[in-house]
């Protein structure tokens, strides 16, 4: 029976179809070009010198001081900045979901985070954490935490965290966003049955809220890591990537070298992160195909 | 629809776990909005005093004026909203088809395409900008906002369809078993039982593409020109190699600011519980 | 609503379709930035009067390209390698090498030969031009130039009481004088673009570009570095970029900083008389750095001759004289420059004065990703102690010549 029905059915296919053309039609060349240019000495300053040159570049790479150090800066800017959007957007969806006067405003005011457009985002936070007369030195002054102003850009040890709350602020209303609209599945009767036997708000959370939203929860936190760890601008209009590489990520390192036309370079640093994010991603895929007992 | 729930509990602890989590997060979300608009309404030469203004001596609306007259700010943004919007559309609706087939259907090839779908957006797009741009100019769209709607179709398709397939994954199958057994075809399975319950997934969705499109900045300055340029492109024109036209810069955020998210307000009621009850019920 | 919606959508989609192709004359597409939305006024009223006066059929369209941090480059490489783009655009010298490699450039010698205002520019800036696109072929079309001087503030320098250093000496005592009650004596770029005032420390001790390696070029950046060390700069000065230095100017932040007479109006505006400027002044070498405007032509362009008329306008006719004058810039025709206006403003007299030590970094190939990438990264790993001034100047010599 079940056979027959693949068989005889094209209609999942079609259904794909739109979506798979688009996808196609746009980006197939594009990435196909990434990929051969990653096996070339694919250097637009010196395009007469562009030869095919195997796997020099991905050697090259893992030998690159700047490459690792990247790699690692990722992770952290992965794990930190997607971490914390994940649990104070959560927080905030939650709350949302409750009863309170002013629901409607709140929830459309706590969106503009992300509704802000990225260019002046970076300026924004660059001049409330200036070192000379940001508004955070002045607060942690007047709270009389420090006593000297902070650069916190400047300071090899400040300048990732001050990246990373950047991008967490940014963050949080896709986080928020996303839970709310799949808190609004699940069945208040689940919540009213747990209620009779007596369950506690946290048991509710824990045995009613997080299992039901179990593929959001895991569908969203897969896909904001991959742009987070693909972002570019709030960094690089905050730092370029400094200081001394403070602030360097792949995918900012990926963009100063695409930008300086090294595309050969830059194209293996590209698809040595998606990999990287593919082998990321396989234990959230296993996981969700098991669940859906493909 | 009120929660009997939360109404049963004490003040206190109504003010502890919901009003003050709130106001600390909000505080936090909405600090930089209201920097931004404090720096809007602040005359230049106090801008550059050394102590840090927390709200103005003498406000002043003249940025608000310069955006609207000289700079002509409503051009990019009824550009961006355009773009937006047709995007929004298309994305939206060939992205539900795609992860309802993914959600619903179990066939060769499915785990590859959503691999697939994925493996696309984990590509940074600026060593895709040079081919792009020539497809662009081959389908003869290049300088229309169209060239954006496509590529902004295109990369938000991905993100569109697995999200809504775990949305849907969350959703029980049972729902609509009991409908295609009353002999109801997909088709009308899907519009009168999923559809109701994914109305707020949609909405979250939507404002994913949305914004996505709204504030994108590296293909909005690749593919138009003058007459289309959007938001975000005409925002960095205010940024010069002779430093940032702040006051302008920060009025242009804050009025871009304000339709989406009075859009949101009215979108976001359809953000309730009880869709799913009523579907359970009925 | 929403079909309604969906119709106004798809009608405004069709009205920006419409081809404008109906014109007969000849069409030149040309891409700009501009530094404010004020030149940018400016610009498309000189397009519009190009247009009315030109009396060829000649219309130029202007499009504003955000300068995005010099990403401006980039977008304008990015269209033209995607078979796109203007047929005239404006221009940086630095950006020069790329272009030329793959050809997307147009030479102008044959219409420089015919031109009659050729004279007008110096020979040593044609030669400039000529080095840039390779040795033999001239690509770039002068504008204008600004040259970097430093800006002081009287009134600081009175209480400190010091004068105007004559000498490389004297500055950098001047930095440490200047240094006191919350004011920093020298406000420093550390971020992109820093290797302009840079420069002149470089070759202030007697060291060049040509070999950053020597003793004089490493002491030279032993002075920049102390001058971070020692606290003459904003502890900021290692992330500070071209708005940080300029907003610490204005803000009484900083006595001293480094930049060209297109920010003397925004420093006039903010503090009248208590501004003034000076040339970077000699040590053992005298040297500033030269910012460069240009436009260029581009190889696709169909109609050349057109072009080169616009591109003229620019460089010598009414374009050069009305831009110059708004914006402050150094002109590069001898008949503008000569006008009164250039004659009496200080800030331009100073420009001047410096004109003789002006110059530009070695434009290689390796020049954009230098700037952009070595540089800041590098520096800013010596001034926080990472490394030593001489391990950090012979990286940045490998980097460059590579």
């Amino acid at each position: 029976m079940r056979k027959r029905l693949r068989k005889a059915n094209i209609w999942p296919y079609l259904l794909v179809l739109p979506a798979l053309i688009i996808v196609m039609a746009v980006v197939f060349v594009p990435i196909l070009n990434a990929i051969s240019m990653s096996l070339q000495n694919y250097d637009l300053r010196r395009p007469k010198q562009i030869a095919f040159t195997g796997l020099q570049n991905y050697r090259q790479l893992f030998s690159d001081k700047q490459f690792t150090g990247s790699l690692y800066r990722t992770v952290l800017w992965v794990v930190f900045g997607v971490g914390f959007q994940f649990i104070f957007g959560f927080a905030l969806a939650l709350l949302l979901n409750r009863q309170f006067r002013f629901r409607g405003l709140v929830r459309s005011a706590s969106l503009i985070p992300w509704v802000t457009p990225g260019v002046l985002i970076a300026l924004m936070w660059r001049w409330i954490l200036d070192g000379n007369y940001g508004v955070v030195n002045d607060l942690l002054i007047k709270l009389g935490w420090i006593d000297k102003n902070i650069a916190f850009l400047a300071n090899r040890t400040t300048a990732l965290p001050s990246v990373i709350l950047t991008i967490v602020w940014q963050g949080i209303p896709f986080f928020a966003l996303m839970l709310l609209a799949g808190l609004q599945g699940i069945s208040p009767e689940l919540y009213e049955a747990a209620g009779i036997d007596g369950a506690h708000s946290t048991q509710k959370f824990r045995f009613i809220t997080v299992p039901s939203l179990k593929n959001t929860i895991f569908v969203t936190t897969m896909l904001r890591v991959i742009w987070v760890a693909n972002s570019v601008d709030v960094i690089f209009n905050m730092t370029e990537g400094g200081p001394a590489y403070a602030t360097q990520t792949l995918s900012v390192y990926t963009y100063l070298k695409a930008n300086t036309l090294n595309m050969g370079y830059a194209s293996a640093m590209a698809i040595v992160l998606t990999i990287l994010l593919l082998i990321f991603s396989i234990p959230y895929l296993h996981s969700m195909f098991r669940d859906q007992g493909v | 629809m009120q929660s009997s729930v939360a109404r049963r509990k004490h003040p206190f602890r109504r003010f502890f776990l919901l009003i003050l989590p709130l106001i600390a997060i909000l505080t936090f979300l909405l600090f930089p909005y209201y920097w931004t608009l404090v720096t809007s309404l602040t005359p230049r030469q106090e801008l550059y005093s050394a102590n840090t203004v927390y709200w103005p001596a003498h406000p002043t609306l003249d940025a608000y004026g310069k955006l609207f007259g000289q700079f002509n700010f409503l051009l990019p943004m009824r550009n961006s909203f355009v773009v937006a919007l047709t995007t929004t559309v298309l994305s939206l609706t060939v992205s539900t088809l795609a992860a309802y087939s993914f959600s619903r259907f179990r066939y060769r090839g499915r785990k590859f395409f959503m691999v697939l779908f994925l493996t696309n957006n984990m590509f940074p797009t600026v060593l895709l900008l040079i081919p792009l741009f020539t497809i662009m100019r081959q389908l003869n769209i290049l300088y229309t906002p169209m060239s954006l709607v496509l590529s902004y179709t295109t990369f938000t398709i991905p993100f569109s369809v697995w999200l809504l397939n775990g949305y849907l994954n969350d959703f029980p199958m049972s729902l609509e078993e009991a409908a295609l057994v009353d002999g109801a075809n997909r088709a009308q399975a899907f519009m009168r039982i999923i559809f109701p319950v994914l109305v707020p997934c949609l909405l979250a969705t939507g404002a994913y593409i949305f914004m996505q499109s709204w504030n994108e900045y590296t293909f909005a300055v690749l593919f138009t020109n003058d007459r289309n340029r959007t938001v975000p492109v005409a925002l960095k024109n205010l940024i010069g190699q002779l430093g940032v036209q702040w006051e302008m810069l920060t009025s242009g955020g804050i009025i871009t600011v304000i339709p989406v998210c009075v859009m949101f307000f009215f979108a976001q009621k359809k953000l309730v519980a009880g869709l799913t009850s009523g579907a359970v019920k009925g | 609503m929403k079909k309604l919606l969906g119709i106004l959508v798809a009608v405004v989609m069709l009205l920006t379709m419409i081809p404008f192709a109906l014109a007969q004359d000849v069409t030149i597409d040309y891409w700009f930035w501009a530094d404010n939305d004020g030149y940018a006024a400016t610009m498309q009223e000189m397009i519009a009067d190009f247009n009315a006066t030109n009396g060829k059929g000649i219309t130029v369209v202007g499009s504003q390209v955000p300068w995005d941090g010099g990403g401006y480059s980039n977008t304008v490489f990015t269209a033209a390698m995607g078979g796109g783009g203007p047929d005239v655009a404006t221009w940086k010298l630095t950006a020069t090498p790329a272009f030329v490699a793959n050809d997307l450039l147009a030479p102008l010698d044959g219409y420089l030969e015919n031109w009659a205002d050729y004279e007008q520019i110096e020979e040593s800036l044609w030669e400039v031009m000529r080095q840039v696109g390779g040795g033999e072929k001239v690509y770039v079309m002068p504008w204008n130039t600004q040259v970097l001087y430093v800006y002081y503030r009287p009134s600081m320098f009175e209480a400190a009481g010091i004068g105007v250093p004559e000498t490389y000496e004297e500055f950098l005592d001047a930095c440490a004088k200047l240094t006191k009650d919350g004011v920093y004596g020298f406000g420093m770029r550390g971020a992109t673009g820093g290797q302009e005032p840079w420069g002149s420390f470089i070759h202030a001790r007697g060291g060049t570009f040509e070999d950053l390696t020597t003793p004089q070029a490493v002491q030279g950046m032993n002075d920049f570095i102390d001058l971070f060390k020692n606290g003459f700069t904003p502890p900021t000065a290692p992330s500070d970029g071209f708005s940080q230095i300029i907003d610490n100017f204005k803000s009484g932040l900083t006595a001293m900083t480094v930049h060209h007479i297109g920010s003397s109006a925004g420093m006039v505006e903010t503090f009248g008389e208590d501004v003034g400027a000076f040339v970077f002044p000699a040590g053992e070498g005298q040297w500033t750095s030269m910012g460069d405007t240009e436009n260029v032509m581009f190889a696709s362009c169909e109609n050349k001759e057109a072009a080169f008329e616009w591109l003229a306008y620019l460089a010598a006719g009414k374009g050069q004289e009305t831009w110059c004058k708004v914006t402050g810039n150094v002109p590069v025709a001898a008949r503008v420059k000569e006008m009164e206006e250039f004659q009496n403003n200080p800030f331009m007299k100073v420009s001047i004065a410096g004109a003789p030590y002006a110059g530009i970094l070695p434009i290689l190939d390796t020049t954009t990703e230098w700037i952009s990438g070595v540089w800041p990264a590098t520096v800013q790993q010596a001034l926080l102690g990472d490394i030593t001034a001489e391990e950090c100047m012979e990286i940045l010599q490998t980097e460059l010549h590579k």
